[in-house]
């Protein structure tokens, strides 16, 4: 094995040379059709996303987090209403509940780092009127307890399915497993758009309507506003190539399991790496391993020429922009240790073995390493 | 939808974009650069577009209306603000402000189409917090007018210069009137993408930097966030189609200059039929909308249509009088100049790709109608 090489945290050139064909066709189609905003691209789209989730309706939108903002938006709940979710995700998940203008509520995570709904009874007040779980990294969050409390509460359940595309919980996809669900397709999304891209899916039809209306200024057809609102479409051709990418997404899914069940097996013995319950199926978004002594391990790898990312270093609660919720040091420990963990490893759909080995083989060094300095 | 059976099509995409190869090598080595959130391609068309307009800063946004509603906020638009625009232009300008909170309160518009500068003052209120005027169709409204009011009344200016890029007022650029200024570069814009893309242009250290954290998640990097922003950036695919076209954009707004005058020339002649706008030798309009106000509005709209000529109307139902509107309380009547303007007003193709003969075609059409009338 060479002593240096270069491994990216991502790489797209294996998934672009197999599909680089049809995604020059269909540049070529777009711009001869003329039609670059709502044609018929998108309509296909949002309706063969909804068939592969398994749900009625699919909306496609600007990007994941006006998916979740107009989810939210379109219920015209009460301004001091709250919103429950986890701390430990990417910023959206809780700057939509505020640009909502509602209050986000966080839930510690448990060590699968998603909701943990032991704790989501306490956290739920008379002010309380969604739940919005976030399946982090790929693995679906314990949707069945998370249904059964909602329902006792009467709240909506929200799937933040950012990074889930293609989960299953006994054999059912999310985006279908609360009542609505919302999907970023971001270029480091296992489906993914060539810039920013998000999709909502439903199976109201009456919802998924005003979603449609709400997305494209409140018109219901070209002289006829309903209600002021913004802009927040999916572009035309970026729909044309998420349609290519949609037919690929099941093969690259079991590529980058494959991948991860390899990582599993050579590295359970020197960090904590993914465990997989028998009714989840993980896509691996991002393959999160939990190591001690993390950032020295983090540089090791860094200076081995080995691209590595932690999502997130610091949690939501703790950013400057969360200080109006109240939040402090030690109100999620869960979390707050996970922060301290956690670290992604390179796996794409185009990682070879030899390069993976790589990556394995110099974790296990800086731990032997490690353990002979002890 | 380009249409075959149009003699004279109002969607010239296809056409624009026929040689695409240079756009097609830009995305290619954008797909392998995988840049695809904001990186070097959206800073070089920033950097372009601002050195265009001549501001101090670009903030490039994923639209028109994201360019609006983040201009209002980056002004301190709150809640119960009240907002002065007019009636006569795209929803978003009006959705743009009730996204803030704020209240739109509309002035008529004057025989130009643009706002009436007379109406102005009587409008502002204690809880006036800036003006925003639309460049309506691409001409300019009476900006220095505008300025002298704001500055009067101690109110800022947001610029609605959506289809107004590359166009001017006694001189000076669309979008060098405000204290921000929004763009839009929707398909049928004259500065256009294929797809939506936006643009913020001030001069306003303090805003400029407010709005590149709040476009991008309220990020002072990847791990921190120093407020809680959006997601409005626009895709480096948009940015690169906009970098290619910004080159193009004075030949095309003075080609389409040529056709407006050749049209209005050749349409007055039917006046009192037909009602040309006044022409402000000192202005330069983009024409992203060529319209006219004539005498049995329907009857010709479909006359056109029926003869392959894609006309239309912008727009039917006024914005204060949309169900949309209801709760703002106005009524017809409350804006007699627009509510004229919206029964008689038809906008027909002027772009850029319109042949001599399509040109001659329409005056043909548009003469016949009111000959047989």
């Amino acid at each position: 094995m060479a002593d240096s090489e270069v491994i990216p945290y991502i790489d797209f050139s294996h998934k672009n040379s197999e599909i680089r064909a049809d995604l020059i066709n269909a540049f070529e189609k777009v711009i001869d059709g003329g039609q670059y905003i709502q044609g018929t691209e998108v309509l296909n789209f949002e309706s063969e996303f909804a068939q592969y989730c398994g749900t009625n309706f699919g909306i496609g939108l600007a990007n994941g987090t006006c998916s979740l903002t107009l989810i939210l938006k379109s219920f015209k709940f009460p301004t001091n209403s709250e919103v429950i979710t986890a701390p430990n995700s990417f910023i959206a998940s809780a700057s939509s509940i505020t640009l909502a203008g509602l209050r986000p509520v966080f839930v510690d995570v448990s060590e699968d780092m998603n909701m943990n709904p032991e704790l989501l009874e306490e956290a739920i007040t008379e002010n309380t009127r969604a739940i919005m779980p976030v399946h982090l990294t790929g693995r679906p969050a314990k949707m069945e307890a998370i249904n059964q409390i909602a329902k006792r509460h009467n709240l909506i359940v929200i799937e933040d399915a950012a990074q889930a595309v293609g989960a299953m919980v006994d054999g059912k996809k999310v985006g279908g497993l609360g009542d609505f669900a919302s999907f970023s397709l971001h270029p480091l999304k296992n489906l993914h758009a060539y810039g920013d891209a998000g999709i909502v899916t439903c199976n109201s039809e009456d919802t998924a309507k005003r979603l449609q209306i709400l997305k494209n200024h409140g018109l219901v057809d070209r002289s006829t506003c309903d209600i002021f609102s913004s802009n927040c479409r999916l572009d035309e051709m970026q729909a044309a190539f998420l349609r290519i990418q949609l037919r690929k997404l099941d093969a690259w899914t079991l590529e980058r399991r494959r991948l991860a069940h390899r990582y599993n097996e050579k590295l359970n013995d020197v960090v904590d790496v993914p465990v997989e319950n028998s009714n989840e199926y993980h896509v691996y978004q991002t393959y999160m391993i939990k190591a001690s002594n993390r950032d020295n391990l983090q540089k090791h790898l860094k200076t081995a020429g080995v691209e590595t990312s932690i999502h997130y270093p610091v949690p939501i609660h703790l950013q400057p922009a969360a200080k109006n919720l109240g939040y402090k040091v030690g109100d999620f420990p869960i979390t707050e240790k996970l922060s301290h963990l956690i670290l992604s490893l390179p796996l794409y759909v185009g990682l070879s073995e030899k390069s993976q080995d790589y990556v394995i083989e110099h974790i296990r060094n800086f731990y032997e390493r490690k353990l002979s300095l002890d | 939808m380009t249409n075959p059976v149009w003699k004279v099509p109002y969607n010239y995409l296809p056409e624009q974009f026929k040689n695409r190869d240079d756009i097609f090598d830009a995305w290619r080595d954008l797909a392998n650069s995988a840049e695809f959130t904001l990186g070097p391609s959206v800073n070089e068309f920033e950097n372009n577009f601002k050195k265009y307009i001549g501001s101090k800063y670009c903030i490039a946004t994923n639209n028109g209306t994201d360019a609006l509603i983040l201009g209002l906020k980056a002004l301190g638009v709150r809640p119960g603000d009240e907002i002065i625009t007019v009636p006569n232009s795209f929803y978003a300008t009006t959705g743009a402000i009730i996204a803030c909170g704020a209240y739109p309160v509309f002035v008529d518009v004057d025989e130009t189409y643009q706002m009436d500068v007379e109406k102005i003052q009587e409008s502002i209120t204690h809880k006036t917090r800036c003006i925003l005027p639309v460049y309506w169709g691409g001409a300019s409204p009476r900006m220095l007018k505008i300025v002298e009011i704001a500055k009067k009344n101690n109110l800022s200016i947001i610029e609605d210069a959506c289809m107004a890029i590359g166009g001017s007022h006694k001189g000076i650029k669309s979008g060098r009137f405000g204290n921000v200024s929004a763009f839009s570069m929707h398909p049928l814009k004259s500065l256009n993408v294929m797809g939506d893309g936006g643009m913020i242009t001030t001069d306003d250290d303090e805003i400029y930097e407010w709005l590149k954290k709040y476009r991008n998640h309220g990020m002072v990097d990847r791990d921190h966030i120093d407020i809680w922003g959006v997601n409005s950036r626009i895709q480096p695919l948009q940015a690169i189609v906009a970098n290619i076209e910004l080159n193009k954009i004075d030949a095309i707004i003075a080609k389409r200059n040529i056709n407006a005058r050749y049209l209005d020339e050749s349409l007055n002649k039917f006046s009192p039929n037909i009602n040309i706008p006044p022409r402000f030798q000192d202005d330069i309009d983009t024409f992203s909308l060529y319209m006219f106000t004539c005498k049995n509005r329907d009857g010709l709209l479909n006359f056109l249509r029926d003869n392959g000529i894609d006309a239309k109307i912008h727009y039917l139902v006024p914005l204060h009088l949309q169900v949309a509107a209801k709760p703002l309380g106005y009524s017809k009547g409350s804006f007699p100049q627009t509510e004229l303007q919206a029964n008689s007003i038809i906008t027909i193709p002027a772009h850029q790709y319109l042949t001599q003969t399509q040109l001659d075609y329409m005056v043909e059409k548009i003469g016949l109608f009111y000959t047989q009338l």
